[in-house]
């Protein structure tokens, strides 16, 4: 018997999830497709992924041609959603809108994923000192209004795009670190963790390897809650003027432009307003029905 | 763990909390770009005047001796004097936080009065069409921004209808009646946001109680429906809905940059948007200090009136 082929099989039996793995994933899927809730987020969700993917197709005009002669005409066959106080066509610049609010709600929950999950499972993994600063530096960060918090930020690094990512990634690490390090604690003391120390593990493949896959799912729940909440922010520091600048199209900077023109131009602001409100609706629905799906309590009622 | 050992422990957070709070604060503002001595001399000032003023300032001591400074000034309630107003920023603030107080507990009474009766009703008629609308029209309270809300009311009732002033604010004791005309729409726009939650929970505390059995007992008794839900069930559903309460007001609190830049309404939060603008670091401190403290003393209401009223979680040892 040769070496290589228990070798072969082994790292096949490794690679091949188990029959418990396969057995929860349609579980999943079939209480997922069952919750209402969770399958119209979804829906929103990839219709608006679909928009910005193909937005350059779907906008008619150009965002940022301006036209004077057009300017601030009602909503007809030619402008669905009117022009704005340039002549800029509201239609195109609001489908084009639609990337800009996917990357910051995205890219700042990667970024807050990245490093909340960091601190919340080394937090929970150590306690004691290690816990005890780093969770009332996370605290501190929450005892200030979320949107205060990343307007001060935003002071600091300067008005721009990127700069609301890195600024509401900062806002809601604490949010996944606290998540991150209740559901470490409640899998500190399980046995797969006893006994993977005493395979000699390091702490770093502990935390990374065996604890991290198991605490996935209410982290999931908590940034699909976040990203609604990081797509409202970005809006409101846009409206405020230290988000994205102009001629960006973010949506909140669109209805802050629109704002004076509200009683002759009210598309202005009701069309981006709308495309924030279906977004928000989006992910709050679909991280509500995650929720559902994934809670442990339903799952042992099952 | 009793309730007074419970509150001393939670003021000792706080106390710790705090502390970060400033160091956060100090540290944030004193990254800004531009040149504090510069900002109040201006442009024309000479190497000379500015080198003085440095020195007056502290600003050429080490950092972490301008932070201990600052942090003794603010323990003794020495707030400085804004570069912008050249008034005491603690003067400042006194004069604009009742305001935005006024403002945000407007806004949580809108809530309250919304999301009660619609919580009862969604746990009478449980899973019936009543209860659908109610927990649509909370999905869609919270998920359009703030600002949103408050324009399309402007939009509506100011400028379409003309029922309320498109914004300002008008001192109670010049006039109460033009203070509560300018107060409906933004306290509104709020009160919108903040009800998904409390309605979320007078529902699921509802129908907690009334699966209970000395509600089955009440209606034995052939008590009316209507009694026994407003009377006996309430009483103690309400209980936990005080908490969220508490939590929503902090919430609206927080909220009060966005609402009064739409409103143009001179509180708390205007100010904090006017240091921002004009750089004004000494007013910036003072309201970020300010705001986070009440943040921070409304969550922390909340909290404590939890474990009054459900003292397991005091036993729960971790936060």
């Amino acid at each position: 018997m040769s070496g290589e082929s228990s070798d072969y099989t082994d790292s096949a039996n490794r690679y091949r999830p188990s029959d418990a793995q396969i057995e929860r994933l349609g579980r999943f899927s079939r209480r997922f497709r069952r919750n209402t809730k969770a399958m119209i987020g979804l829906l929103l969700v990839l219709g608006l992924v679909f928009v910005a993917a193909f937005a350059p197709l779907i906008a008619p005009y150009q965002i940022d041609t301006t036209n004077i002669e057009d300017r601030s005409e009602a909503p007809s066959l030619e402008h669905p959603f009117g022009t704005d106080d340039l002549g800029r066509d509201v239609f195109s610049r609001v489908v084009m809108g639609s990337r800009i609010s996917l990357y910051v709600g995205f890219g700042s929950i990667v970024g807050a994923l990245f490093v909340g999950t960091v601190v919340g499972l080394v937090a929970g993994y150590y306690g004691g000192m290690v816990d005890e600063v780093l969770m009332r530096l996370m605290d501190a960060a929450m005892s200030f209004p979320p949107i205060l918090l990343a307007l001060t930020v935003m002071v600091v690094l300067g008005p721009n795009l990127n700069n609301v990512v890195l600024a509401l990634a900062f806002v809601y690490t604490p949010y996944i670190a606290r998540v991150g390090r209740s559901a470490t604690l409640s899998e500190r003391n399980e046995a797969y963790v006893e006994s993977a120390v005493s395979r000699g593990e390091t702490d770093s493949q502990i935390i990374f390897s065996e604890v991290l896959p198991n605490t996935m799912a209410p982290l999931l729940v908590q940034a699909s809650l976040n990203i609604a909440f990081a797509i409202l922010s970005e809006a409101s520091l846009s409206f405020l003027g230290l988000g994205a600048q102009p001629p960006t199209p973010s949506w909140g900077l669109m209805i802050n432009s629109g704002r004076g023109f509200m009683e002759s131009a009210p598309w202005m602001i009701l069309a981006p307003g709308i495309a924030i409100a279906i977004t928000v609706i989006g992910f709050n629905l679909l991280g509500d029905g995650l929720r559902d799906v994934l809670d442990p309590k339903v799952d042992a009622i099952e | 763990m009793s309730m007074f050992n419970y509150l001393v422990r939670r003021l000792g957070f706080l106390l710790v909390t705090l502390f970060f709070v400033t160091l956060i604060t100090f540290a944030v503002t004193n990254v800004l770009p531009g040149n504090v001595a510069l900002l109040i001399l201006g442009p024309n000032a000479s190497e000379q005047s500015l080198e003085a003023l440095q020195q007056q300032l502290g600003l050429n001591q080490p950092l972490y001796v301008q932070y201990l400074d600052w942090l003794a000034d603010l323990l003794r309630g020495e707030l400085g004097q804004s570069l912008r107003f050249g008034d005491p920023v603690l003067g400042l603030i006194a004069e604009k936080l009742p305001r935005s107080l006024l403002l945000a507990t407007a806004a949580t009474l809108v809530a309250v009065v919304l999301a009660i009766p619609l919580g009862i009703i969604s746990a009478v008629k449980q899973n019936e069409l009543p209860d659908l609308g109610a927990s649509l029209f909370g999905f869609v309270g919270v998920s359009i921004p703030i600002f949103l809300w408050g324009l399309v009311f402007i939009l509506v009732f100011a400028v379409w209808f003309d029922l309320f002033p498109t914004g300002g604010y008008v001192p109670p004791s010049e006039d109460p009646v033009a203070t509560l005309t300018h107060l409906v729409l933004p306290a509104a726009s709020m009160g919108f946001a903040l009800t998904a939650y409390i309605m979320r929970m007078t529902r699921s505390s509802m129908l907690e109680v009334l699966s209970e059995e000395y509600i089955s007992l009440a209606r034995a008794k052939g008590m009316t429906e209507r009694v026994v839900v407003l009377k006996h069930a309430l009483r103690n559903a309400v209980i936990p809905v005080i908490t969220v309460v508490a939590f929503q007001f902090a919430y609206a609190f927080g909220g009060v940059v966005v609402l009064e830049e739409v409103f143009f309404w001179p509180g708390i939060g205007r100010l904090t948007l006017t240091a921002i603008q004009s750089r004004d670091i000494p007013l910036l401190q003072g309201c970020i200090i300010v705001v986070a403290l009440i943040y921070m003393l409304s969550n922390l209401a909340a909290d404590v009136l939890y474990a009054y009223f459900d003292p397991r979680i005091r036993y729960g040892g971790d936060e």
